[in-house]
């Protein structure tokens, strides 16, 4: 096989130089946001909200998907970190007059703490529906926090959150907030992006696929779980920081059963595992309550299909049926 | 403050037996399919509102709940063939999801037609209360306690004494063994699916006697009937039973000595602090693995 170099090396350029796919997902990737910067000019302060809802559920779903989906741990926790986020940034802003810009990082450290709290179990061996249940239990108990701690939280009615600023700025319309959002979605996508390329990415796949051969091998499973769950935390927690900054109204109800299914959907719809579909997943699905408004019950009847449509028929998501579209779209975070 | 104890055991007796009775129609059908059916509650909320449609109709009482028991076992054995059979060697994420997907979509079926009105189930009994010496007790918490323990004696004569308990057995030990000697384990999946819904039903018609029926007493039912089961063992139905009565007392005692509070959390906190220090439970084997 003397001719494999000229074959393994087709263009002729330097080892260094980025295989062309690489440079086309990177361009997408770019586009993508660049693209949406004129969006608040054709938009309307309704439709606006929306399409902020939308970036808000972009890091929700990215975090949740790196446990369930990277990792493939039965973890149903996600919307405690979503829940104490929100709560961490609207408590540092009513109660301690904090600008809302210096309350993202502490939402996002408290969601990671509340990560490491919620691994607690995993790292004891707890796994499959027993995990499950635990973490169920675990975003349960805090709901019940809101709804008791009212001193601090305001109990059953939620609190009101001061109109949030940036710098000095207030964010006083959408399409101001969208600005905002837009790059902190950007931010998480890109770093989650960086993490799951690493080796923590690798190891994460490692652990998904089998766990026990992972430790036989050598990688510290106890460590990358602890860091998956913070890291989800973290993100998550910043979604909750927007997620106050953009209804300004924290309520326990907004972190119920209901919130789970809801970004349950935007995970499977997107596609289990993948960047790209938490993306897409967040923008398909997050947008359907706003037309569900009027009519209680509808929303969970529909999802509810939706998720069992989705299992059953594209168990992989959209994110599945843009792969097949182009191969810029081929998750390289997941394998089956 | 001790004159209270009796009272307190006796009424956390009976709320516990209505845990147990969750807690086993789950273990029903987790030894089954060895699926825990995260929708289980929305079964129980189905069961209940089934039998407050057929008793609006105008039918008999007793007539009216073995059509919602009858119902509810269609349906868990519909869902589980039609939907969950064929993703049962998939990953556990989706056979989870699976089930709560399910649940979730009959929960929002049952408040487009209710969500705005509070109903309650009528009972077919006149609510009367005896005293015991310094305990009261009512006719519902006796009515809970012989249903519970009649199904459970039920339950006991069909494991060991029939036919239908020996294919069980031959499941449960060998699901691979009980196909190659010609039982039909796909068929057994439905049907105990389905009989655990027809259970949670009947759990779910005996709550509507104590509480007003809304859709989401499923999240208060599976929340306990979890912990019931964590607390027995999972997967054991002594386990669920002994579980149901002693959360049951304990949410009693320590919302009395303690703090009301307790009423409300207990539940999370056993299944939390239960599989963080003792996986196994009272009965079960255990369900941690170290890596």
């Amino acid at each position: 096989m003397t001719d494999a170099a000229p074959i393994a090396n087709p263009t002729g350029k330097s080892g260094r130089s980025k295989p062309p796919a690489a440079r086309q997902r990177r361009t997408l990737f770019w586009a993508v946001p660049l693209l949406l910067l004129p969006l608040p000019l054709f938009l309307d302060q309704y439709k606006q909200y929306v399409a902020n809802l939308i970036l808000v559920y972009v890091p929700v779903a990215v975090g949740f998907n790196i446990v369930i989906g990277n990792l493939g741990l039965l973890a149903f926790s996600n919307v405690a970190f979503f829940g104490i986020g929100a709560y961490a940034s609207g408590v540092l802003a009513l109660k301690l007059g904090w600008p809302w810009w210096t309350t993202i990082l502490p939402a996002g450290l408290m969601g990671a703490l509340a990560g490491c709290t919620a691994s607690v179990p995993a790292l004891r061996g707890v796994r499959l529906f027993y995990l499950a249940i635990m973490t169920l239990a675990f975003g349960e108990l805090l709901r019940w926090v809101y709804i008791r701690w009212v001193p601090v939280t305001g109990g059953s009615f939620g609190m009101s959150v001061p109109q949030p600023s940036v710098l000095g700025w207030t964010l006083s319309t959408e399409g101001q907030k969208f600005y905002v959002f837009l790059v902190l979605a950007v931010l998480a996508v890109v770093l989650t992006d960086r993490i799951l390329r690493s080796r923590f990415g690798r190891a994460f796949m490692a652990i998904k696929d089998n766990e026990l051969a992972a430790a036989a091998m050598g990688i510290p499973t106890d460590r990358y779980i602890l860091l998956a769950f913070a890291w989800s935390g973290f993100v998550v927690g910043i979604g909750g920081s927007m997620y106050a900054a953009l209804v300004g109204h924290v309520t326990p109800v907004a972190f119920d059963l209901t919130e789970l299914i809801l970004e349950f959907a935007v995970v499977m719809v997107g596609g289990l595992g993948s960047l790209v579909g938490s993306v897409v997943g967040a923008a398909v699905i997050t947008a359907a309550p706003e037309f569900f408004r009027g009519l209680p019950g509808a929303q969970e009847l529909l999802f509810g299909v939706l998720i069992v449509l989705v299992i059953l028929f594209l168990p992989r998501g959209l994110a599945s049926l843009l792969a097949r579209l182009h191969p810029i779209f081929v998750d390289r975070h997941y394998r089956d | 403050m001790l004159a209270v104890l009796p009272q307190l055991l006796v009424s956390g007796v009976a709320t516990g037996m209505l845990y147990a009775l969750i807690a086993l129609s789950l273990t029903v059908g987790y030894r089954a399919t060895t699926v825990v059916n995260f929708g289980h509650g929305d079964m129980v909320m189905a069961g209940a509102y089934a039998a407050l449609v057929l008793v609006g109709w105008g039918l008999p009482y007793a007539p009216a709940l073995l059509l919602a028991l009858a119902g509810l076992f269609l349906l868990g054995a519909a869902t589980q063939r039609a939907l969950l059979q064929p993703i049962l060697a998939g990953p556990h994420l989706s056979l989870a999801m699976m089930a709560l997907a399910i649940g979730y979509a009959m929960r929002g079926a049952a408040r487009m037609e209710w969500g705005s009105e509070v109903v309650t189930l009528p009972r077919p009994y006149e609510q009367d209360a005896f005293m015991l010496g310094t305990v009261v007790l009512t006719m519902d918490e006796l009515v809970i306690a012989g249903v519970v323990l009649a199904l459970l004696a039920a339950l006991v004569v069909i494991i060991n004494l029939t036919p239908v308990g020996r294919l069980i057995q031959a499941v449960f030990q060998s699901q691979r063994g009980a196909a190659l000697v010609g039982l039909d384990v796909h068929s057994f999946h439905g049907a105990m699916w389905g009989a655990g819904a027809a259970l949670g039903a009947a759990g779910g018609i005996l709550l509507g006697l104590l509480v007003p029926l809304t859709p989401d007493i499923g999240v208060y039912t599976l929340i306990r009937g979890f912990a019931a089961m964590t607390l027995g063992g999972f997967g054991s139905p002594i386990g669920a039973v002994v579980g149901g009565v002693v959360l049951g007392v304990m949410e009693k005692l320590l919302g009395f000595y303690v703090s009301t509070v307790f009423i409300d959390i207990t539940a999370y906190l056993v299944t939390i602090l239960v599989l963080l220090i003792w996986p196994s439970g009272l009965f079960g084997r255990r369900a941690a693995v170290r890596v």
